[in-house]
């Protein structure tokens, strides 16, 4: 085949056992890889009512068709999951060359069940998986773990001891900083008794039509260069560069999502970040962005943070400390905790402490309670316990459950949605919960890509964040990063996607594909109870208006987007997608093999 | 949204992109559809000229609605496009009179934007169902494309869009037809009027 592999590795945990099994080249053409293909496993695989951290779940880490071509930014996979933290649909994508070496080994996913007896971790190359006892990592931090299971013609990811103590925010990652970051996919992991997964390959990927190949990645690279947020602000700054950018929109979380602008922004930011603490540039294979930073403080290297983790570990804590900020980051990375959630679950934490529901000496500001914080959560000790089941379970706990910012129980991402609607109907309806790698309206609402429209707008929102969902979806499937729709648009995905595999998509076909993967993912959602009165946000949003900064004033219209996104969508108004919709898409068969999800529907 | 048709509406006339009644620009809105109104002047568009009608069924508002409607509904139902404008560029339209598939632009702009703008013919040019086939077809894998002797469609996310494919395509061709006629001898320039490539991969444009 080309561009895709039309094989699948499956290794049975339980057993000991690995065999390679091939894919069927329609499956591919309609789910496109990666993201998409994961979808689909789930949603034949994995019945919703499985306990995530049973051996009845996977992790199906899958490549696109053009992981590990030389397309910029071709160095992308995901791994799919029920999720522990959300209960969701989930997949993470990562550019971690491991996704790479995968997809040179010959294979579109990589499936793990079952759950090994003891620890292991895992050898893999063309010829299939070699499973090994790890006794002897277990309990290593990640780049320790990392040497030990790394090659020359191998990568390796692995779970930390957030993974291991099946914290529900913990990651998977390699030792470049790189991680499939959210929903808990390091606890499934770690449930697996799986410790490091290392891939051995070389080869090249092979491509049905060479020349229109190059002709398009010399195009998209001219665009690439040509756009000043790929070619100036992100290597220049990597994505800290929307510190400033956001606290001057007022949208950038303060406190718990308190305020939208942080007095200490400048302190934080990525001006800041490259005068003082930048060592190197950075990043992921294949990509001429280059928006990783290899950084330092007074006391420690490493790599990061990123804008997110920035705004969860410094703006979100009343943190201007950067030091701290950068080595709690640091932390999260060797420990493998998602930083979003870490940060977004102890702001949770602060806040209901400052009000009296939880007894501690977390308070905002407080950045010399951080480092044990992160610790304590990793390891699961004293309220790190209870911190690592996330922010909803802790709310819930102590009994305001509307102080965790969460949507579907993952933390809500860097941008308030009060100052920016559509981010706001982002959060309310992604599948995998509050997240803005899925239609993020950053580009639109406030970086003018494709073009500047009114942030404070809610009437037509709709119907761009589908276009930006099916995006999205799209992108992660193919194998491609984000931050390329910064400066190229759908045609060109389209025409690599087209010249890679031989397979000829128009634009309207790969999006069409894109609006099949997500509506794939709500029927499994809705096969796992969710309902609209889960497409929310909380209250916060929806009442309490921001007192200060650029977007004082402002709460979301939810009520009047979701109407209309419903609509747009051909879904029920409880957000059910129609038969009409389920044929239009060609999930007929898939919705009728699953009766409890037709019933459901 | 009235201030965005109006905006774009009078940037379309001025920059002779089309003449005082002619051309029409829609957005999607769900199962919605606004468009202006037939006979409008888009260089003086008021709240009256904007017609709000439905994409999939027939009401009593297509007696007012542009006569390019169906072109406008057809798109929508096959592409993702939220918006669509449609204009009648001389330079582009005079082009299409000469080329036989496609416009290749020689200049950055165009270049960049459009690698090529592919070129469809019908008999009955203005609002046929002929035009709603062949547009709603051809736009799926281009946001702009041109009618043999009368205009263009485009498409986008939002309005703006949809009017700078408009711009830049008039910009391309009226750059491709000054060269040109230098070429043909008005002025032949230093290099005596040769092409002075400046692209690389130029000849693989046509398969964009």
């Amino acid at each position: 085949m080309n561009g895709w592999c039309g094989k699948i590795l499956r290794v049975n945990l339980s057993r000991g056992e690995s065999s390679i099994q091939d894919v069927e080249p329609a499956l591919l053409q309609q789910f496109l890889g990666g993201r998409g293909l994961g979808a689909y496993l789930l949603f034949t695989e994995i019945a919703p009512d499985t306990d995530p951290l049973s051996p009845g779940n996977f992790l199906a880490f899958c490549t696109g068709p053009l992981t590990g071509t030389h397309v910029p930014t071709g160095g992308r996979s995901s791994v799919t999951t029920l999720s522990p933290l959300t209960h969701t649909v989930f997949d993470c994508n990562s550019g971690s060359q491991f996704g790479v070496r995968l997809k040179w080994a010959g294979f579109d996913a990589l499936i793990l069940e079952g759950a090994a007896p003891e620890p292991v971790w895992l050898e893999m190359t063309a010829a299939g998986c070699t499973i090994h006892p790890a006794q002897h990592l277990w309990g290593l931090e990640i780049p320790e773990t990392i040497s030990k299971v790394e090659s020359k013609d191998g990568a390796a990811v692995c779970i930390g001891p957030a993974g291991e103590h099946q914290v529900l925010i913990a990651s998977v990652m390699d030792d470049a900083g790189n991680a499939y970051g959210r929903g808990g996919v390091g606890a499934v992991m770690g449930s697996k008794n799986v410790k490091a997964i290392c891939a051995r390959a070389t080869g090249p990927v092979s491509i049905a039509e060479t020349d229109q190949f190059k002709f398009v990645d010399y195009e998209a690279r001219k665009w690439l260069n040509a756009s000043p947020r790929t070619s100036q602000g992100l290597p220049e700054f990597g994505t800290s560069v929307l510190v400033n950018l956001t606290n001057w929109y007022g949208v950038l979380p303060t406190r718990n999502f308190q305020q939208g602008e942080f007095e200490g922004a400048h302190s934080i930011s990525g001006e800041e970040l490259r005068d003082h603490h930048l060592t190197k540039r950075g990043a992921c294979w294949g990509c001429p962005i280059a928006c990783k930073r290899k950084t330092h403080t007074s006391q420690e290297n490493g790599e990061g943070p990123e804008y997110e983790t920035i705004y969860a570990l410094g703006s979100n804590l009343g943190i201007d400390d950067f030091d701290a900020v950068i080595e709690a980051n640091y932390l999260c990375n060797r420990l493998g905790l998602d930083t979003i959630s870490m940060g977004a679950t102890l702001s949770c934490a602060m806040e209901l402490a400052e009000r009296g529901f939880l007894k501690s000496d977390l308070r905002f500001g407080r950045a010399a309670l951080l480092r044990q914080a992160v610790e304590d959560t990793a390891y699961r000790r004293g309220l790190g316990d209870e911190l690592a089941d996330g922010s909803r379970r802790l709310a819930e706990k102590h009994g305001a459950p509307e102080l965790a910012m969460q949507v579907k129980g993952l933390e809500l991402a860097g941008y308030d949605p009060r100052g920016m609607q559509g981010q706001g109907l982002l959060y309310a309806t992604s599948n995998r919960g509050a997240c803005h790698l899925r239609g993020n309206m950053l580009g639109p609402e406030l970086l003018g890509v494709p073009k500047m429209v009114d942030r404070h707008a809610y009437r037509g929102k709709a119907g761009l964040e589908i276009v930006l969902q099916h995006s999205s979806a799209v992108i992660d499937s193919v194998g491609m990063c984000k931050f390329a729709a910064f400066a190229i648009g759908d045609e060109f995905f389209a025409r690599l996607l087209s010249a890679a595999t031989g397979a000829p998509y128009q634009v309207q076909d790969m999006l069409l594909a894109g609006e099949r993967i997500w509506n794939l993912e709500r029927l499994y959602n809705l096969r796992a109870g969710f309902t609209r009165a889960d497409d929310t946000l909380p209250p916060r949003f929806l009442n309490e208006p921001l007192s200060q900064g650029g977007s004082r004033g402002g709460v979301v219209h939810l009520d009047e987007m979701l109407e209309e996104y419903y609509r747009f969508r051909g879904w029920t108004q409880d957000g059910v997608p129609t038969p009409a919709k389920i044929h239009a898409l060609g999930l007929d068969l898939l919705a009728a093999q699953y009766p409890r999800e037709a019933i459901h529907a | 949204m009235l201030e965005e048709f109006q905006s774009f509406g009078r940037d379309l006339f001025l920059r002779g992109l089309t003449s005082s009644h002619g051309g029409n620009m829609s957005v999607r809105l769900g199962d919605r559809v606004l468009i202006t109104r037939t006979g409008s002047m888009l260089g003086h568009l008021e709240e009256k000229d904007l017609i709000e009608t439905s994409l999939d069924e027939m009401d009593s508002s297509v007696m007012l609605a542009s006569s390019e409607l169906i072109v406008h509904r057809a798109i929508y139902k096959n592409t993702s496009a939220l918006a669509i404008v449609h204009v009648h560029p001389p330079h582009a339209i005079a082009l299409s009179m000469v080329e036989r598939d496609e416009i290749i632009p020689i200049d950055n702009e165009g270049s960049y934007v459009f690698h090529k703008i592919p070129i469809i013919q019908a008999e009955l040019t203005t609002g046929s169902k002929e035009v709603a086939k062949l547009a709603s077809a051809a736009l799926r894998e281009y946001k702009l494309i041109m009618l043999r002797g009368h205009g263009c469609f485009s498409i986008g996310a939002v309005l703006e869009e949809a009017y700078q494919w408009c711009s830049s395509l008039e910009e391309a061709c009226r750059v491709l037809c000054y060269t040109r006629w230098l070429q043909n001898g008005m002025h032949t320039g230093a290099a005596g009027g040769l092409d002075l490539e400046y692209r690389k991969h130029v000849g693989d444009y046509q398969k964009w």
